[in-house]
């Protein structure tokens, strides 16, 4: 056998020849299949996100019901009022015989019941001082574990007190978000974030972005159907044409997709809907200008927010 | 609050707790080269579509089980190999690429529309991706499947050894004879 046994000279070579054609190979996964990761992906996360609000909730039921204070002051008070009820007749006895007048009597147990009453609230005011004071530091410990891969879920109760606002602000985040999503891959009807500050839709702006092109008047194919849709920023009709197997980021002529033209437009919840569908957030046009950067440019921050999200550059 | 200059681990992190745009980021992040790893090695379009779909229903379904322990992308890879693998079996008699033949012309022609690649580009391009393609397609399987491990995960032989699990002396050896034997089949279409 004159075999000669592989060597490694010149590895690169290949690679490099393998790399190069890849980089130029646009070949992909078909659309439907795209669609239906992402869609399954959403709904799983919004299951996620649920599944997460109710644990929560659930653990700071738990927390609260099983608080160590309340055993303990009952405790407290049951003996306090035990050894005042020990205490106070030798009072009672003695007093008359010191003083020889009883109406004095009177205001001392007047007097030491409120002050059992104040030594019952006493002891539950600290108890639950430091608990509430407590909870924002472990919000911060769990705003941190939030941030940190595979760590326990929060168990705080974010409205205990002001310093728990991460959590719930971080969690009122994730959550609806996840769900908007949801419903923006399933049903098309959440938009991302911000939608109050959604800018007014079908409308041309004229001075102040005179780079909003023209709505185009007659789609011609599918794809100018859907950039068509986005610019207008028609939900429904979106909807409608995403679920038939589509290229989400076919160009028109100046290389403007649906997203880019939807951001153009200012059209938060399109821009919302196309990148829960899988649409290039840094499809630049043929001027090289990204979607965010015409966000930017066109002053939509909700637009920009929701860009930043989907790994827009 | 995703961010594209997130990790893996972390994308898979948020998305566990409910972040479905760190799911979208992620996807993209890696839709090409996990396509091309199983389109490569079924060598066929609509196998490759099925496996992509099992991959990725794979992922999101996993997601809080996954603990960045190893890097990202080796599970991923693991779960597409085995996904392979497991097709392999269940229908050995796959239809493959130099069967169909016009897959083959059609990935092709998806090259020559590049509207990066000028005419004389295209051709250029189309034949060395024809080539290219051809010749990954008479590697021996192991050998093939090494390859686009390490090429496409961008893998150490350490690696492509832990994922494909063999030894790493057997998966060193794959690979020099994958490249040697690429390096033959595109010099001869030179």
């Amino acid at each position: 056998m004159n075999r000669v046994p592989p060597s490694q000279e010149q590895p690169e070579d290949v690679d490099d020849q393998y790399r190069r054609a890849s980089a130029l190979d646009p070949s992909r996964p078909s659309e439907a299949v795209r669609r239906a990761v992402l869609a399954h992906a959403a709904r799983l996360a919004a299951e996620r996100a649920t599944r997460i609000e109710g644990s929560k909730t659930k653990s700071t039921r738990t927390a609260v019901n099983q608080a160590w204070w309340r055993p303990a002051i009952l405790g407290t008070l049951a003996a306090a009022a035990l050894a005042g009820l020990m205490i106070a007749p030798r009072f009672l006895v003695e007093a008359p015989r010191a003083q020889g007048t009883r109406p004095n009597t009177a205001p001392a147990l007047v007097a030491q019941a409120p002050d059992t009453r104040a030594e019952e609230r006493a002891p539950s005011a600290p108890a639950l001082g430091p608990e509430r004071t407590a909870k924002p530091g472990a919000s911060t410990r769990n705003a941190d574990m939030l941030s940190h891969i595979g760590g326990a879920r929060p168990k705080v109760d974010a409205r205990a007190s002001g310093g728990a606002a991460p959590v719930a602000a971080e969690s009122a985040l994730v959550a609806p978000r996840a769900r908007e999503e949801a419903q923006s891959t399933g049903a098309m009807v959440g938009s991302v974030e911000a939608s109050p500050q959604r800018a007014p839709s079908n409308t041309f702006r004229g001075t102040a972005t005179t780079a909003v092109p023209r709505i185009s008047e007659a789609p011609a194919g599918p794809a100018a159907a859907v950039r068509r849709a986005a610019e207008m920023g028609d939900l429904s009709g979106l909807q409608r044409l995403l679920e038939k197997p589509t290229d989400i980021d076919s160009r028109d002529a100046a290389g403007r997709t649906a997203l880019m033209l939807a951001t153009l437009h200012g059209q938060t919840d399109a821009v919302a809907a196309l990148l829960a569908y899988g649409a290039d957030p840094n499809a630049a046009d043929a001027d090289g200008t990204t979607p965010l950067q015409a966000a930017r440019a066109g002053d939509h921050p909700a637009i920009v927010a929701a860009l930043q999200r989907y790994g827009a550059r | 609050m995703t961010d594209a200059g997130e990790s893996d681990e972390a994308l898979m992190g948020l998305y566990a707790r409910g972040d479905a745009a760190a799911f979208v980021v992620l996807y993209r992040r890696h839709e090409a080269r996990i396509w091309r790893y199983l389109e490569r090695n079924v060598r066929n379009r609509a196998t490759a579509d099925e496996l992509m779909q099992e991959v990725w229903f794979a992922v999101a379904r996993d997601a809080d089980r996954y603990e960045p322990t190893s890097r990202f992308t080796t599970w991923l890879f693991t779960i597409a190999r085995n996904r392979m693998i497991d097709s392999i079996r269940t229908s050995p008699q796959q239809v493959s690429l130099e069967t169909l033949g016009y897959e083959g012309e059609l990935v092709v022609q998806q090259l020559t529309t590049e509207p990066n690649v000028g005419p004389l580009g295209a051709v250029v391009v189309r034949d060395q991706a024809a080539a290219l393609r051809q010749a990954i397609g008479q590697l021996p399987r192991e050998q093939r499947d090494a390859f686009l491990l390490q090429i496409e995960g961008d893998f150490s032989v350490e690696e492509v050894a832990t994922i494909t699990q063999s030894s790493f002396e057997t998966t060193k050896s794959r690979l020099r004879y994958a490249r040697t034997k690429l390096r033959e089949l595109l010099s001869e279409h030179a």
